[in-house]
């Protein structure tokens, strides 16, 4: 089981499948852990702005180079993650005329291509702009789908023959003779695809050197080793919009400042964000004030998104890091420049290396720089490449036409489909005829669902993050089972069920913060469905043990049941529902007795009639319930 | 900032059309067929187009001029010899008011951006299940697949729409059906729409063969001035197996016939309106049908409305545009629409409202003008809309004005069908309610399917099976129901009942002529 590896890289973010496509490609044997899905941390919880540099031109010139440069790099090698959507920095007339200035010239002191343009040409490339914005900078933002992007990397360092095993948290690093030496992880159950091992099971990992490439969790590995890694967790909002009331990255142009970015991404909008310094990045709380200061102010600048349909919010939390003893008060002044700590160097512990800050779109390049100090490490000769080699799914383009007349997709489908698989989509969408839509919303078809199950297993969340299936705005509810019945032919039934559950409370996670208006409805009729078509308000097969359908009448001896008497039945339904409706009101009655009762007497007293109450409502409900659906 | 209508090309243009478009094979276009890109502009105001050239200007002021010169009662009947209506310069959004902002008024190369309409959308699919075509017709992915969904998954640079946006029939059912209001069938006829414009090949005969059909009032134009032989030679046989064999114009149906007197030659040569009346105005909006092939309808409307004291209004009018939604062909839609809209709001200007006999008109001025097209006054004339029935039961006793009447001495049983457009308007059951307490009447309605023709869907070869498939529960409806003639408010719906049963088929207003002695 000892296996000795020359890296094992801890984190399946962007940073750590950069670095071990990185790292693989010139020739180490790798492994990838990391303990959820790929993305599963800050990665995944992102706007997807593919900067321009244009955010840090004032604040943070040395990362506005390095973003415009990798900004370049990833529409090359990563063209199908990549939307060139190009971008804007809004002035609205309370906005400041120096800080326009100072922006552009920043942006021009980087060498971010800008072009000054009017509020009416600003409205005629995006006519739901607001009305009193007075003119804007251009420039080349974009938008990147990190969990593609993640994906081909870790793809890319697969074929390079490096080993990526998800769901297996590390549990402990190893240390011997003041030298790390490898990491312990644990194999979780779920429905994950495990290639390896069992579920349950531990592994150890030898490795000649140790990637900590966890961000807001470096910490926690830190730990592990007995050295302290100072990140500061840092929360932020994304509000997902139904659809796009932009095609171009909408910046507010201010200095720093919440709720100011719009990115159109993929069928949406993403509204961002939030900054506020958190203790635990695992554990903390998601406010609804967050989610009404994104639409409040950023209908400043969009006002249609008043009234827009919202789909989900989600929360992300950054990996912000500063050297000990800068001290910085505010979040928001944290660099977001990143930091390579050699445990050897600073603490005396060689054999790992951890890195922090930095931000999506530099990946790659904090990947090169983390593997060239790897390499020299371990006294590694070979040259990076992967700012030449385009990733798996961006070699060419995908050719619409074709796939519209080989495939028999119609246009919107063909289209997304060429947009999410690029080079693949040939090579995926011809495995499967016939090949029905499976996720309507977002256009996911049979071949695409299939392709992503044979790459992240029963894990259906990482088959969402792969296809986008069940993103759109039913969020699952026409299409859950309907992916999780794409598994049903390989894995055995609890497997599907699990993984279908756990696809619904994912969904249900971040709907929960858009329960208002349209989206509301939809969750009611989701839920309607859900349980009227497929009993899952109370599946008899995900209960413990036998149903007692006998409960459900009076009872096996009672006239009329189970036998083929279809008046008696109708009459016990009747019936039920009269008893059901007594003990309510009786339940209701004695309530209101008792509170007027605790009303008359002290507060305390009040508070204790209402609880009885509620419960006595209750009982006399699931009573009446229970008798009903019986006697239907 | 007026767009300029051009003349397109009504009558005059050719005399050839009737008789070329059964026997000259080419794949040019038909004479009488706008040429393509003769009128390429956009069917959504633009404001920052630039600015408009001297020539557009001037011309449109003769219109404009030309217009003042006709009041909106006097007859406006185009003379055969080519005269076209002089009022087609439309005004439309001179007056934008930059604070009445819409984003559809900027929007680039004057497309809608109908993303927005995704909203309202739950996937719940009672459009699907509610749409005629997609019951017969596997292929067609039904309305929320070309609604909803294809908008939704636009992004601004994506022009590609899906194909089988031509296989809706523009029926609008699904716009009944949803429950949330999604503005489906603005969603198809937008795309369908960007469809013909970008993906269509021009000098496709499937192109000419819809613009033909989509235009139909410019060969019912030509061919009532020959009616007889229009008639005749649109009829006859191997003219009929040429039609379909070139222009896919399926053989079995029969073309209406012409009639002999234009409705408008009638109100012309009967001097106009009998009754005055600056209290109840109503300006008729008779659309091409009961104009060229069924003016008995058109007469029955004036007679009616004489009868309770209405001053009759004929302004000049061209085609209501549900043939060119159906067909994408928006822009044509468009240049008629400004002449429609200009005569009528000049009309309800002096008072009166809008009435028409045939319940796709009145559904296109109520419904789809305001939701394709930014003309002034637009919304004015499709709050002032309504369709000739509705009309009295909402202002006159009709009741006890048949009551009075006494109801027919021959008894007569007709087989209603309620056409799809009437049903979005809410007035399926009307005709049924009107007459079912008359004496010597009996009405029967034949169910809430469709009758399979959606005006000019059924007209086309590929189409003309599925179409039959669709009206099949309507013909054996009627042939169950105890009446012998048909009823039906919608002159295409009408077509397809007589063609499907061989009944003689009457429009409401004409049963109501008879029972009130009008």
């Amino acid at each position: 089981m000892d296996r000795q590896v020359d890296v094992v890289v801890v984190g399946g973010g962007s940073t750590g499948c950069g670095v071990v496509r990185d790292l693989a490609r010139r020739g180490l044997d790798t492994v990838l852990v990391e303990k959820g899905n790929l993305t599963h941390g800050t990665t995944g919880r992102m706007h997807g702005l593919l900067h321009s540099g244009g955010r840090y031109a004032v604040s943070d010139q040395k990362s506005a180079k390095e973003c415009i440069e990798e900004n370049r790099v990833l529409r090359d090698i990563a063209a199908h993650c990549v939307e060139e959507t190009g971008g804007l920095f809004v002035k609205r007339p309370e906005d400041s005329e120096e800080y326009f200035q100072e922006k552009l010239e920043g942006c021009k002191a980087c060498d971010i291509p800008v072009e000054v343009i009017g509020g009416e040409e600003a409205r005629r490339r995006e006519p739901y702009l607001a009305r009193d914005v007075e003119k804007a900078i251009a420039l080349p933002d974009g938008a990147v789908d990190p969990f593609r992007l993640c994906v081909s990397n870790a793809a890319d360092a697969r074929e390079h023959g490096a080993r990526v095993e998800t769901h297996a948290p590390v549990t402990d690093v190893l240390v011997e003779d003041g030298e790390i030496v490898g990491v312990e992880i644990e194999h979780e159950t779920g429905p994950g695809k495990r290639v390896h091992h069992e579920p349950g099971t531990t592994e150890e990992i030898r490795a000649r050197h140790v990637v900590n490439a966890t961000g807001a969790w470096a910490g926690n590995v830190g730990e592990m080793a007995g050295v302290d890694v100072e990140v500061r967790p840092s929360k932020g909002v994304m509000t997902v919009m139904n659809t796009r009331q932009v095609d171009t990255v909408v910046n507010r142009c201010r200095p720093k400042g919440d709720a100011d970015i719009i990115v159109p991404h993929e069928t949406a909008c993403i509204l961002g964000t939030t900054d506020e310094e958190v203790d635990d990045p695992e554990d903390y709380p998601e406010e609804d004030w967050e989610v009404d200061l994104m639409i409040e102010t950023l209908s400043e600048l969009v006002p249609a998104l008043e009234d827009a349909r919202t789909l989900r919010s989600f929360w992300g939390v950054r990996p912000l890091y500063e050297p000990p003893g800068t001290g910085t008060e505010d979040p928001t002044d944290i660099t977001r420049d990143y930091f390579l700590l050699d445990h050897g160097d600073r603490d005396d512990l060689p054999g790992m290396t951890t890195i922090v800050g930095g931000k999506l779109t530099t990946y790659r390049m904090m990947a090169e720089s983390i593997s060239d100090h790897v390499c020299e490490t371990l006294g590694h000769e070979a040259t990076c490449d992967t700012a030449d080699a385009p990733l798996p799914g961006s070699e060419s383009e995908a050719r619409m036409e074709e796939l519209m007349d080989e495939f028999g997709l119609r246009s919107p489908v063909a289209r997304r489909s060429g947009q999410r698989l690029g080079s693949r989509a040939d090579e995926v969408l011809d495995e499967y005829d016939p090949n029905p839509i499976v996720c309507n919303c977002e256009s996911v078809t049979r071949a695409e669902v299939q392709d992503a199950i044979g790459d992240a297993g029963s894990d259906l969340n990482a088959v969402r993050l792969r296809t986008r299936a069940s993103m759109g705005n039913c969020q699952g509810g026409f299409c859950t089972h309907r992916i999780a019945s794409e598994l049903a032919q390989d894995y055995p039934e609890p497997v599907v069920r699990d993984a279908e559950d756990e696809l619904y409370q994912e969904r249900w996670k971040g709907q929960r913060h858009a329960l208002w208006g349209e989206q509301l409805s939809q969750a009611m009729l989701n839920h309607m469905l859900h349980a009227t078509t497929m009993n899952r308000d109370g599946d008899p097969a995900n209960l413990d043990g036998e149903v007692d359908f006998g409960a459900f009448d009076a009872g096996a001896d009672a006239p009329g049941a189970g036998g083929s008497g279809g008046e008696t039945g109708t009459a016990a339904a009747d019936g039920g529902r009269a008893n059901d409706d007594a003990a309510t009101d009786g339940g209701r009655a004695d309530d209101d007795a008792a509170t007027d009762g605790g009303r008359a007497d002290d507060d305390a007293a009040t508070d204790g009639g209402r609880a009885d109450d509620d419960a006595a409502t209750d009982g006399g409900r699931a009573d009446d319930d229970a008798a009903t659906d019986g006697g239907r | 900032m007026t767009r300029h209508t051009e003349d397109d090309g009504d009558a005059g243009d050719s005399n050839e059309t009737t008789e070329s478009s059964g026997g000259c094979g080419c794949g040019e276009p038909a004479p009488g067929v706008p040429e393509a890109g003769r009128d390429e502009q956009p069917s959504t105001f633009v404001p920052d187009g630039g600015e408009i050239p001297e020539e557009e200007m001037t011309a449109d002021s003769e219109d404009g001029r030309a217009g003042e010169d006709r009041a909106a009662t006097d007859g406006g009947v185009e003379s055969a010899s080519g005269g076209a209506e002089s009022a087609t310069g439309g005004t439309d959004s001179a007056e934008l008011d930059p604070d009445a902002y819409d984003p559809v008024d900027v929007f680039p190369g004057g497309d809608l951006d109908l993303r927005e309409g995704a909203d309202s959308c739950y996937k719940c699919t009672s459009c699907d299940t509610s749409c005629p075509v997609a019951e017969v017709d596997d292929e067609f992915p039904g309305p929320k697949f070309q609604g909803p969904e294809q908008w939704r998954l636009k992004r601004k640079e994506d022009h590609d729409i899906d194909e089988s946006i031509t296989s809706c029939s523009n029926c609008m059912r699904c716009d009944d059906a949803c429950p949330s209001s999604v503005p489906l069938s603005q969603m198809h006829n937008e795309a369908r729409g960007q469809y013909v414009e970008r993906q269509m090949e021009k000098l496709s005969v499937e192109y000419i063969r819809n613009r033909i059909l989509a235009n139909y009032r410019t060969s019912a134009s030509l061919a009532s001035m020959f009616p007889r032989t229009a008639s005749f030679a649109m009829n006859f046989g191997p003219a009929r197996w040429a039609m379909e064999k070139v222009m896919g114009i399926p053989k079995e149906r029969d073309f209406p016939e012409f009639a002999t007197e234009t409705f408008r030659e009638w109100w012309k040569a009967r001097g106009g309106a009998k009754v005055e009346n600056p209290d109840k105005r109503v300006a008729y909006f008779h659309g091409c049908y009961s104009n060229y092939n069924t003016p008995e309808v058109g007469k029955a409307m004036v007679r009616v409305y004489e009868h309770f004291g209405y001053e009759v209004m004929v302004p000049p009018q061209k085609c209501s545009g549900t043939p060119m939604f159906a067909n994408g062909m928006l822009k044509d839609a468009r240049r008629h629409a400004e002449t429609n809209i200009e005569n009528l709001v000049e009309a309800i200007g002096e008072g009166a409202d809008v009435i028409a006999s045939c319940t796709s008109c009145s559904m296109s001025l109520r419904q789809e003008y305001p939701e394709l097209f930014d003309l002034h006054g637009i919304e004015d004339v499709a709050e002032h809309t309504f369709e000739a029935l509705e009309y009295l039961r909402i202002h006159e006793d009709l009741e006890g004005e048949l009551e009075a009447a006494g109801g027919l001495d021959d008894e007569r049983a007709f087989a209603y069908h309620a056409p799809c457009h009437a049903r979005n308007q809410g007035l399926s059951r009307q005709a049924v309610e009107t007459f079912r307490d008359v004496d010597g009447v009996k009405m029967e309605d034949v169910g809430d399917s469709c009758s399979g023709i959606s005006g000019t869907y059924g007209w086309k070869e590929e189409k003309y099976e599925k179409s039959m498939e669709i009206g099949e529960e309507m013909f054996e409806h009627m042939e169950d129901a105890e009446g012998e003639v048909g009823m039906t408010e919608c002159p295409t719906c009408a077509m397809q009942m007589e063609h499907g049963t061989g009944y003689e088929i009457e429009h409401p207003l004409q049963l109501l002529e008879d029972t009130l002695g009008a």
